[in-house]
This record gives C-alpha cells, sequence and structure tokens, in this order.
C-alpha cells in the first residue's frame, strides 16, 4: 500500500518530531533535576557554602536536554529525506 | 605553570633552649609547610605547648563569646593596628567592654523572653472575656475544681447529671463556645471525663486580678514599657560594635597568633633536649630558610635537606607532598575553579592555566552580546569594590575576564541587546543591494532576521558579516564548532592524563587506557566530518582508527569492560553541543523581548499604528517596562548558565580525563599567619 503525504504534511511532522524530542527530553531532565535540587536546598539550609558545589550538581542532567535539543536542530536544519520534495 | 612549585622535604632539629625564637622565626617567614609528628617512633615523644598557652586561648574563647554577642562578621579591614595597642587594650577590652556587652546582650534576652511570656498570658485571656467574671475567681479554692476552656457542644445538663452542685458560665468567643465550670473537687475525675467527651480543650488562666479587659491593657503597657527599654540597649549594642569592631577583629587575629605558635610545638617531635620538625619547602626557598633559622637560633640549629630519593620513598609511605599552585596573576582566580573540584596532587598538573585560556572563550560564545556584556563588566566593577575578600575577589575576575570574552563574540554574532536591539542603529544597516550581493556569494548568515544584520562599521573596507545566531545556517556552523572545541578540549585533557599516567609510571593505563579514548573522540570527529563533507576516504580511515582504538581498550587495564564507557566518551561530545544551545535560548528571549515590546505591545496599545512615529507615548511606556523586565531577566540568566555550564564542561568532560585519578591534593599552607588587622 502506497503511503501518499504532500510536502507540508512531511514538513509539518518534521517539525512535530522535533518539538517532541526537545519536549521530552526537558521533562526527563527536569524529573531528573526535581530530585538533585530537593537534596541541594536540603544540604545548602543546613550549609550554605554548597551552594555553588549544589548548583553544579544540578546541571549534570541537563545533558539530556541537549540531546533532545541536538535531534531537534538535526531535525529541522541537517536532515533533508525530503530536499527534493519539501519547498518551506 | 601547568605544574605545581616543586617543593623540598626538609628536617629542622635543634635545642630545646632556642624552640621560641624558632617558631618565631619559623611564624615570621611564613615558608615551612609542618608535617605533622605522629608519634610513631619510640625514641621521640609529641612536644608540648610552650609559654602562655593555656591564657592566650582562654582569652580567646572569652573574646569570641563576646563577638557572637555583636554578630560580628569577617570582613575587609578598614584599618590595621599595631601589636602594641593591641596588648594595651586588650585587658580593657576583654574585661570592661566584654562585661557590658556581655550584660547587655542578656538583658536583652531577658526581656524578649519577658515579652515572649506576657503576650502568651494576653494571648490566653482574650477569650476570657466572653465570660463575666473577676480573674481572682478562677482559683485559689480548697474544695472546688475549676474547669475552663472551649467546649464543642453545651456541657450544662451532662455536668449536671454527674454533679447535681455545679456553677456552669458560657459565652460564644471567635469560632468556639467558651466554659467555666465549678463543681466540687471530689467530682473533678468525673466531671472530667464528661467534659472530654464534649470535645472540651483546657485553657490555663493567669494568675492576674480583676477584669479581663483591664488586666490586659496592663499587660500591654508593661510590653510596650519592655519594649522602650530595649531599643536603647539595642542601639547601645550596635553603637559598641561600630566602636570596637575592628579593634576586637584585631585582637582577635593577634589571640590566634599566639596560640597558634604557642601551640606550634605539639606538631614537632622531642626528646628531652631537642626537638624536631618535619616539613617541606618550594625549593628555591630552602637557603633562605636555612640561613635565617641558623642566625636565629644562634648556631644550636640543624638544617638539612633530605636527597629527593629519600623523599620520594617517604611520599610512597603516604606522606602528602604540599601544592602550591603557581600561576601569574592573570591565571590566579581561576585556581578558585581549580579547587572548587580539588587541589591538585604534587604530581598532576594543575589545570588553572587551562582554564583560563577556554572557561572565558566558552562563556563568551554562550552570551555572546555586546550589551549584556558591558553589563555584566559594570556590574562586575561595582561589586569588586563591594566585595573585597579574596574569594570573592576571585569570583568576580573569572566573570570579569569572561565578559570581555563575551563582548568579542557579541561583535561576531552582531548582537547588542539580542537581534532586533541596537545593532543596526549603532554599527548602521546593510544597503538592499549589498544584502542580495551577500546572498549571491553565499555570505549570507542572517536569514530570517534583516534587522540585526549589518557590517562592523570601524573598518572600512574589511566586510565582516556578523553571524546571527537564529539562522539556519549559522546553527549548522555552530553545531560543528561546538563540537571542535569540544575535541580539541577533551583531546588536550587526555593529553595531561597520558602525561600523569607516565609521571606517576602506569604506562599501560597511559597508552592503553587514556590514548585510546583521545583517539576514539578525534577520530569520532573527522568521521562525522567526512559524512557531512561527503569524504567516504575519511570516514573509512576515521573508522579503522577507531577499531583500533577499541582494540587497543579491550588490551587495556579494564579489558573487554573498557568498551562499555564508549557511549560516555561520544556524549562527552555531544555534550559541548551546550555552547551552542544555551547561547540560542538565551538569544531567543532577547530576540521575543524586542520582538514583543517593538512590535507587539507598541503597535497594540497605539491602536494598531504600524509606524514607530505613531506610537503614543503610553504604549512607547509599557513597552520599555516589558523590554526592560524580559531583558533583566534574560541578563540574571546569561551570567548564571553561561557560568556553569562551562564549569560542567570542564568538571565533567575534561578533568574526569586526567584529573586527581589518584585521590585529591594536599593544599601547601605554610606554618605563618596572613596578616589583615594586625600592622607586622
Amino acid at each position: 500500500m502506497a503511503v501518499v503525504a504532500d510536502a507540508g504534511t512531511l514538513y509539518g511532522l518534521l517539525a512535530v518530531g522535533a518539538g517532541l524530542a526537545t519536549g521530552l527530553a526537558g521533562i526527563g531532565a527536569g524529573m531528573g533535576e526535581q530530585g538533585i535540587g530537593a537534596a541541594v536546598v536540603g544540604v545548602v539550609a543546613e550549609e550554605p557554602g554548597f551552594l555553588g558545589k549544589g548548583l553544579f550538581l544540578m546541571l549534570l542532567p541537563e545533558t539530556l536536554i541537549i540531546f533532545g535539543l541536538a535531534v531537534s536542530l538535526i531535525l529541522m536544519f541537517a536532515w533533508t529525506p525530503f530536499s527534493g520534495i519539501v519547498t518551506p | 605553570m601547568l605544574r605545581p612549585v616543586k617543593m623540598s622535604r626538609v628536617v629542622v632539629a635543634g635545642s630545646k633552649n632556642v624552640i621560641s625564637p624558632v617558631v618565631e622565626k619559623l611564624h615570621e617567614l611564613s615558608l615551612l609547610h609542618i608535617v605533622n609528628y605522629n608519634g610513631s617512633q619510640p625514641q621521640f615523644e609529641m612536644g608540648k605547648p610552650i609559654g602562655k598557652a593555656k591564657e592566650y586561648s582562654e582569652d580567646l574563647i572569652k573574646l569570641r563569646s563576646v563577638t557572637r554577642y555583636l554578630e560580628l562578621n569577617k570582613k575587609f579591614p578598614d584599618k590595621a593596628y599595631p601589636e602594641s595597642q593591641v596588648l594595651s587594650e586588650m585587658d580593657n577590652l576583654l574585661n570592661n567592654v566584654g562585661a557590658d556587652v556581655t550584660a547587655t546582650y542578656e538583658r536583652i534576652v531577658a526581656i524578649d523572653a519577658e515579652v515572649k511570656s506576657k503576650q502568651d498570658q494576653i494571648k490566653s485571656l482574650t477569650p476570657l472575656a466572653v465570660l463575666p467574671l473577676p480573674l481572682e475567681s478562677y482559683y485559689g479554692y480548697d474544695s472546688l475544681a475549676t474547669f475552663v476552656g472551649t467546649a464543642a457542644t453545651p456541657v450544662d445538663a451532662d455536668v449536671a447529671r454527674v454533679s447535681p452542685v455545679n456553677e456552669i458560665y458560657s459565652g460564644s468567643a471567635k469560632n468556639a463556645t467558651f466554659v467555666a465550670v465549678f463543681v466540687p473537687a471530689d467530682k473533678a475525675g468525673e466531671v472530667s471525663s464528661v467534659l472530654s467527651e464534649h470535645g472540651f480543650s483546657e485553657t490555663s488562666v493567669p494568675r492576674l486580678e480583676g477584669n479581663v479587659d483591664s488586666a490586659i491593657a496592663t499587660l500591654e503597657g508593661s510590653i510596650k514599657s519592655l519594649e522602650g527599654e530595649k531599643v536603647p540597649l539595642q542601639k547601645k549594642l550596635a553603637d559598641m560594635k561600630k566602636q570596637y569592631e575592628d579593634l576586637m577583629l584585631a585582637t582577635d587575629e593577634y589571640l590566634s597568633m599566639q596560640t597558634h605558635k604557642t601551640e606550634a610545638p605539639l606538631r614537632f617531635a622531642e626528646t628531652a633536649n631537642a626537638f624536631v620538625i618535619d616539613g617541606y619547602v618550594p625549593a628555591d626557598q630552602f637557603s633562605r630558610l636555612k640561613s635565617e633559622l641558623e642566625s636565629a637560633a644562634g648556631g644550636k640549629l640543624e638544617v638539612s635537606l633530605i636527597a629527593d630519593n629519600e623523599a620520594d620513598e617517604l611520599a610512597e609511605k603516604g606522606e602528602d607532598i604540599p601544592t602550591q599552585m603557581d600561576n601569574p596573576s592573570l591565571v590566579k582566580p581561576y585556581e578558585l575553579v581549580t579547587r572548587m573540584f580539588a587541589i591538585p596532587e604534587y604530581k598532576e598538573f594543575d589545570p588553572s592555566l587551562l582554564i583560563f585560556v577556554f572557561f572565558p572563550i566558552m562563556f563568551g560564545m554562550i552570551l555572546g552580546d555586546i550589551g549584556y556584556g558591558v553589563m555584566s563588566l559594570l556590574t562586575m566593577v561595582l561589586l569588586k569594590k563591594k566585595f573585597r575578600t579574596p574569594g570573592w575577589q576571585q569570583l568576580i575576575n573569572v566573570v570579569l575576564i569572561s565578559s570581555v570574552w563575551a563582548i568579542i563574540f557579541g561583535i561576531f554574532f552582531g548582537e547588542i541587546f539580542g537581534p532586533l536591539g541596537l545593532w543596526g542603529k549603532v554599527m548602521g544597516q546593510l544597503p538592499e543591494h549589498e544584502l542580495e550581493a551577500v546572498k549571491v556569494a553565499g555570505l549570507y548568515f542572517g536569514e530570517g532576521v534583516f534587522g540585526s544584520l549589518g557590517r562592523i562599521g570601524f573598518w572600512p573596507g574589511i566586510d565582516i558579516f556578523p553571524l546571527d545566531r537564529l539562522a539556519s545556517n549559522a546553527v549548522l556552523l555552530l553545531i560543528g564548532t561546538s563540537v571542535i572545541i569540544g575535541i580539541i578540549h577533551c583531546s588536550v585533557g587526555s593529553i595531561l592524563g597520558i602525561k600523569t599516567e607516565l609521571a606517576y609510571g602506569e604506562k599501560k593505563h597511559a597508552y592503553f587506557e587514556k590514548l585510546p579514548v583521545m583517539l576514539i573522540q578525534v577520530f569520532f570527529g573527522l568521521l562525522v566530518l567526512g559524512l557531512v563533507i561527503g569524504q567516504m576516504m575519511l570516514v573509512i580511515a576515521s573508522a579503522i582508527v577507531i577499531l583500533v582504538a577499541m582494540v587497543m581498550l579491550v588490551m587495556g587495564p579494564e579489558g573487554p569492560m573498557g568498551l562499555a564507557h564508549m557511549p560516555f566518551y561520544v556524549s562527552n561530545l555531544i555534550s559541548y553541543l551546550r555552547l551552542l544551545a544555551i547561547g540560542l535560548a538565551s538569544v531567543g528571549l532577547a530576540f521575543a523581548a524586542n520582538q514583543l515590546a517593538f512590535y507587539v505591545v507598541m503597535p497594540m496599545l497605539s491602536g494598531g499604528a504600524t509606524n514607530s512615529a505613531e506610537f503614543t507615548i503610553p504604549a512607547i511606556i509599557a513597552g520599555l517596562v516589558v523590554l526592560l523586565a524580559v531583558h533583566f531577566i534574560n541578563f540574571l540568566l546569561g551570567i548564571l548558565s553561561p557560568f556553569m555550564h562551562p564549569l560542567r564542561l570542564h568538571y565533567v568532560e575534561m578533568f574526569t580525563k586526567f584529573y586527581s585519578n589518584h585521590g585529591g591534593g594536599v593544599e601547601y599552607s605554610p606554618f605563618g599567619h596572613v596578616r589583615r588587622f594586625l600592622k607586622a
């Protein structure tokens, strides 16, 4: 069975995919940071000098969202499977 | 610079007669990092404190309690005192001033407690106002039991059932019924259980006399007079703090110095007539230490250098050689970043210089805006005057140098407060026909956003076009740049890692653990580059090198498990995309701020005007408020994330390649004191 879609639909799907990649990665990173953030606030209440290290620890899961963003950027700008048919 | 200062292991041995002048001299020189004697050798015992150690520490405790009452904190010294002045005023300070402060402080605490208890009394009296009884009728009975408190439901009938003789008063307060029940003392138990069935909760009645309202008024009056008494006392404390702050801190410093000196022999080894000090001194300072100490002791002392191979043996037995980082003053602030992670071991590299090179570039690449750069530069210059302690100064200098790079990258990116910001107005717009020419030449990096594109006006003839970061070909270019920076950054880390392992004599770790990682990262980059530019030869060659590197990893110390780290090495490189990504987020917000203010808020409030000349005054004001608010938030984020993310790139991606695989080092802290409040 042949799947027929016009260029606009394909481009739209690409954009949806890119959005999902960043958005879902963001949710994941957020869930990771949730626990760390709570722990850091707890430690900082006891020992204010830990703030710098704590902020740094909070950044560790943020790599996840960077991966998501990288996928989005590649989808939107670098990956052109439909370059023949898509004319944005 | 990449290496810590070279240290020499020394032994100082002398007659006990000269221990005081020697300690005094050592403290003054501030050169010798003392290795504490651990009492492991039977012929030596631990030293004992000399001089008035006990008196000094007692005085110090006395002083510290006074400074705690005055809430004195460490601060930058406004003036320095000579030791003689501190000595002459110390007695007065510790006894008279100290006693005065303590008495005042204790009186304030007592007043606070009294006010608190009176407030509690008022709290419990207030609901009693609904009952028609004077206060003295609630207490003082021998044959009567009294219950006063709130009840959820009417209690009269049930109380009358268990105790026919009773007197009950009730009144409704805010949201509960307030009751006072008087029954014969022998019925107290039964009445109490009946009351509890009605949700009774007892209130304690203060033992006062007269009418409730007048009792409350009396209490409020006395609270007011107590607080009136407190105000001048607090002022007195504040005045004393102002008057004695510096002197107290100077005295604290003097006493700390003295206790430090008198207790120093605890770290020495002693026999009946002699003492021995082990320690490290920077190699080029040894002869100075030797001559100064020998002249101070008048010949009754021997300072000798331990040969390198013997010193190495001591280090292998677990003695820590102290690390003194050695960097030019421009790089010094970045030692803070190193220190936050760990002090390098003596044989490791000190990465501060590398942080100095990479960190500001990364910060600049992320922030990359002339407007924000100048703002952060000015903020830091102001903060530098305000926060003068060494730690803050270092941190501020780090951001200061980085801000300069943010301005430089701002010129590359053509951003003054974001795209559509002030760039076009300051630098001038390119005329339409030149834009066309640039597009034809394939040099155009500003599609989609025309407003910020301009020419760098002060170099006529050199056509440098700012790179609009929101344009798609610019994004691709920056992805490439980020990964290339990543490969360079990681490779430098790997090279240092190889050298460190060699310095520890671990050849297998160097060539089969650190080297393959570097090969994998470099050739992974080349492989992707080959795919992008379509050079299959490059792809195949890179793939072969990566395979070889993987085989080397399998042969390495970890065996096949070494391959499990492969995804980590690749994700290391992808992680550098944050250089682009965080920057894009901040550009996006700045762009949104400008767009919102000039193309949404101002036209909308001016009734749909499209030309900026038609904007009404209120519309312009509202637009400016939006503009400033969003830019301010973006600026705060724009300082924090470009600081934290490169920090992470250093700690996680780079340091893991070479740093502190052998555990953290010990910082060189010579026996001595940096005078802050005391004149030398």
